[in-house]
């Protein structure tokens, strides 16, 4: 195959280097075989070899030599300056590549406009310390990417010593090169030491980093990197990938949820225009036509029989996700609550929340051009190793034979990571492209999309409190159900060991300072696949408990700010809810004369030690039993924030994202199918309807990152029932809050 | 069959009821357009058919024939973006990108038909481009602020044509 049809529209401008030896340190360094660009990189998922590789010599680096070991971070510095920093992690939407382009170039000192990120392929990386989720990029890589970056750069410092011949403490970095202080004529540019350089030594001591206080990019709002590509429609998606040649796919899928295929001929698609080869081997069916139209149709005619499985109804489905009985799991206790509870008349609740879709706009796609060893897939995806994987066990292929080279995302909210019982549009691609020996590129349509997906799954909440004398809560238990929101991915047997599904449980735990408290949670795997979306279990289990919390505040007669921080921990953790909830509040005028028909609720969560504090603003159409939802003010802590307009873009997404969810998303399942089929019987929320968004960024002083794209998603659903609380003095205890329950709740 | 897209003209091959969308993409190559639901219910699609926001995954192929046809590939001029796309740019209103084209597309025959809309006026004329990052309030303000940049541009012309 020639070069060009190698190497699509994919953005990856330059092919895998090679030849990478480890340095004492642990630090890998490559020289391209033309020497004439310098690499140096980190194996992040190898710790073994981070920090500690002190006991690996020179010697024991033949094996690293080979290609089977790269780093999973690594830049590489190119003769006329430019930076390339690979990275593990996907752009989605969530501004990863500048955020971490901006924690590079702290440490580098070089000008913005000379770095580019990329995200690094499959073959550029081989490790499994990868994956793009649970808003842990910038907390996991701000130390280990500023570690390399001045590694990197004392590095060049070194040689620009030996080339100026100037000692090194008289040499300062500065926008790419370093100068000689008091004669800045005197200069060398980091591509010039690279071109010159020949006998790179990752420094013994570990290179000390900059303070806080000197930072130039890291806390400014730099823009987002992938944007000019963005506005003017030249960025690659899935979707988007071409190659010269190159064939649409489309396979046939199940119609049921636990369908399984009993049998497949090609009846009329054979001969249908365009149709180049109907694939039909062991539980697959699909088509390779001219175009992508030509192969839906085709597909569509595929005679497949299947066996379609129980014909679950919705209401199985709910009565399987309750909590209580069997198999739940202590995850939090603090005094005796259960004891304590029996002492008086508790208050008690039950909260229950729908399945939802991911409703990404890009629909699932991939492009593969697989030859008979193996070849390359270009795909929208969060794990591009399991990826991989999956391709590599569907062609009966080694994993290092398929080399999986992400692409932009077209949103991924969890839905782009890949769940073994759902089909895979990559490993579509791959096996089609595979039995054709040609390029072929699988799009899915909106319905594949909507029906063929994993889903958020259903959650069960029963919550027990009691108060004492002082209207303080003396006791609390909240017993949670879900179907799996990270388990579906697990082995089983890994699965039982852990005996709940910790993703679900996210938001789970109650942070307050109640003397007694416990959480209970209960693993119910669902028939329909289930699996991460947005936040995983923190939409839910948040909605319960900060609702429920709301029913403590008036039930102990208290203003329900006033309630939460009467009842905030003595630690740091409650300092920094204290300072969310009264920013979120005051901006908000909270307690202060609303106009006729408006209230407003708060609500507040911790999630992986990011503090978020809402306050929504609603009205109600009473004859829709529609609510309205005008404006929230959010106050979010995450530590240091790497770049505050980007971590505002995901503020307000996240808030927007999560006011569709709380109002009118929902997937239901009938005769054993989900009834989403596109947008208009899985309506999103449009500008029309969605809140003004106000956020206040807040950093806690420790100075560590945290997590950013889904923490807010948690108190948005009972800031809004919490003032529909306040406007009705009816609660609502079920997502989504829909017209019909809104409705109900106000007629009971 | 001869189609014009953004002042080329392409002889194109396809059935006469295929969408304009998959001729855009799959044909000529113009991936800036972007598939989200087929039946013309998100807007990720839309390009312009004579300068009128057009949903082209439910336009055939037939019916543009001798039409203008303008995608987002075709906004900026001469490596200079159009004052939209700047707007865009500059309120840093794209999250995943997926919906935006459309959005933009939308936007530019808005401002293009009413250059000075209301803030009701940009919010029905958008309100049909869903976005699931949830970018709405950075669209509304980048379409104002292209609104503005467009009427100062303007006057500018004006000004100088006078001189």
């Amino acid at each position: 195959m020639s070069k060009q049809q190698d190497r699509p529209n994919s953005g990856i401008p330059d092919e895998p280097e090679r030849g990478w030896y480890i340095s004492r340190r642990g630090f890998l360094i490559g020289m391209a075989a033309t020497g004439a660009a310098l690499a140096l990189g980190i194996p992040l998922g190898l710790p073994q070899l981070r920090r500690g590789a002190a006991g690996l010599t020179e010697g024991d680096a033949g094996g690293f030599a080979s290609g089977t070991l790269e780093p999973t971070i690594w830049f590489k510095v190119f003769p006329e300056g430019r930076i390339l920093v690979y990275v593990p992690k996907a752009e989605m939407g969530q501004g990863i590549h500048t955020a971490l382009a901006q924690i590079a170039a702290e440490e580098l000192q070089v000008p913005w406009d000379q770095l580019e990120v990329l995200h690094a392929s499959t073959s550029q990386a081989d490790d499994n310390f990868r994956g793009t989720s649970g808003s842990m990029s910038v907390a996991t890589l701000y130390d280990p990417l500023r570690q390399a970056a001045a590694t990197l750069r004392e590095m060049l410092h070194v040689e620009a010593a030996r080339v100026l011949n100037q000692p090194a403490e008289n040499l300062a970095a500065r926008d790419g090169a370093f100068e000689l202080q008091g004669d800045p004529a005197i200069r060398i540019t980091y591509g010039e030491l690279v071109a010159a350089g020949v006998n790179w030594q990752v420094p013994e001591e570990e290179v000390p980093l900059k303070s806080p206080s000197e930072y130039r990019f890291i806390g400014q709002p730099l823009p987002r990197v992938d944007l000019p590509a963005k506005v003017t429609g030249e960025a690659i998606f899935g979707y988007d990938a071409r190659l010269e040649g190159m064939l649409y796919g489309a396979v046939a899928h199940p119609p049921t949820i636990e369908a399984k295929m009993r049998s497949a001929r090609p009846g009329q698609a054979e001969s249908m225009p365009g149709v180049i080869k109907v694939v039909s081997e062991d539980g697959f069916a699909g088509v390779v036509a001219e175009s992508r139209l030509q192969a839906w149709a085709a597909r569509n005619a595929l005679e497949v029989e299947w066996d379609e499985g129980h014909p679950w109804q919705q209401q199985e489905l709910e009565d399987l996700v309750t909590a209580g009985g069997r198999g739940g799991v202590n995850i939090q206790r603090e005094g005796d609550a259960p004891a304590t509870l029996k002492q008086g008349t508790p208050i008690t609740a039950e909260y229950r929340t729908g399945m939802a879709a991911h409703a990404t706009m890009e629909p699932q796609a991939a492009l593969a051009n697989i030859g008979v060893d193996g070849g390359r897939v270009w795909t929208s995806t969060q794990f591009e190793m399991n990826e991989r994987r999956d391709i590599a066990a569907a062609l009966n292929l080694e994993p290092e034979q398929i080399e999986v080279i992400p692409t932009y995302l077209g949103g991924g909210f969890g839905r782009k990571i890949p769940l073994k019982p759902v089909p895979n549009a990559a490993v579509e691609a791959a096996r089609l492209s595979s039995a054709v020996g040609a390029p072929v590129h699988v799009g899915w349509d909106r319905f594949e999309e909507m029906r063929l997906g994993f889903v958020r799954p259903l959650t069960h909440h029963q919550l027990v409190a009691i108060l004492d004398n002082q209207g303080q809560v003396e006791a609390i238990v909240h017993e949670q159900a879900s179907g799996d929101a990270l388990f579906g991915g697990f082995p089983e047997p890994v699965a039982r060991i852990v005996g709940f599904d910790f993703g679900s449980t996210r938001g789970a735990q109650i942070p307050y300072a109640i003397p007694n408290r416990e959480v209970n949670a209960w693993r119910r795997p669902m028939p329909i696949p289930t699996g991460s979306w947005r936040g995983l279990g923190l939409m839910a289990n948040v909605f319960a408990l900060e609702s429920f919390l709301d029913e403590l505040a008036y039930a102990a007669g208290a203003d329900p700010l006033q309630f939460r921080l009467g009842h905030l921990p003595n630690d740091p953790l409650g300092q920094r809810m204290r300072i969310a909830l009264e920013a979120a509040a005051e901006r908000a005028g909270w307690g202060s004369t609303l106009p006729e028909g408006r209230a407003q609720g708060l609500a507040c969560s911790t999630d992986g030690g990011t503090v978020v504090a809402e306050v929504a603003e609603i009205s109600l159409d009473q004859d829709a039993g529609q609510i309205r939802v005008h404006r929230v003010v959010a106050a979010v802590d995450p530590g240091r924030i790497i770049n505050p307009d980007g971590a505002t873009a995901q503020i307000e997404g996240s808030i927007v994202m999560g006011t569709s969810a709380t109002l009118l998303e929902e997937i239901i399942v009938q005769d054993g199918r989900v009834v989403a089929d596109n947008f208009g019987r899985y309506p999103l929320l449009r500008m029309a309807d969605a809140p003004h968004v106000e956020t206040i960024l807040l950093e806690a002083p420790d100075g560590k990152p945290r997590g950013l794209g889904e923490p807010p998603i948690g108190p948005i659903a009972p800031a809004i029932g919490n003032a529909f609380f306040a406007l009705t003095g009816a609660r609502l205890r079920r997502l989504p809050m829909t017209p019909e329950r809104v409705k109900a709740a106000l007629g009971s | 069959m001869e189609i014009t897209v953004n002042g080329n003209i392409y002889q194109v091959e396809a059935e006469p009821d295929r969408p304009l969308l998959w001729v855009l993409r799959d044909e000529l190559g113009l991936t800036g357009s972007k598939f989200g639901c087929g039946i013309g219910l998100c807007g990720a699609c839309e390009v312009h058919l004579d300068g009128v926001a057009t949903r082209s995954c439910i336009t055939m192929l037939s019916a543009v024939e001798g039409r203008a046809i303008r995608t987002i590939e075709g906004l900026a001029e001469g490596g200079t973006l159009h004052p939209v796309q700047q707007a865009f740019l500059d309120e840093q209103v794209h999250q995943c990108g997926w919906c935006m084209s459309g959005q933009m597309m939308r936007a530019v025959a808005l401002l293009e038909s009413n250059p000075n809309p209301t803030e009701d006026e940009i919010v029905v004329n958008m309100t049909g481009n869903l976005c699931r990052c949830g970018a709405y309030g950075r669209i509304e303000r980048a379409v104002a602020r292209a609104a503005e940049g467009m009427a100062s541009a303007g006057e500018a012309t004006l000004s100088g044509g006078r001189s």
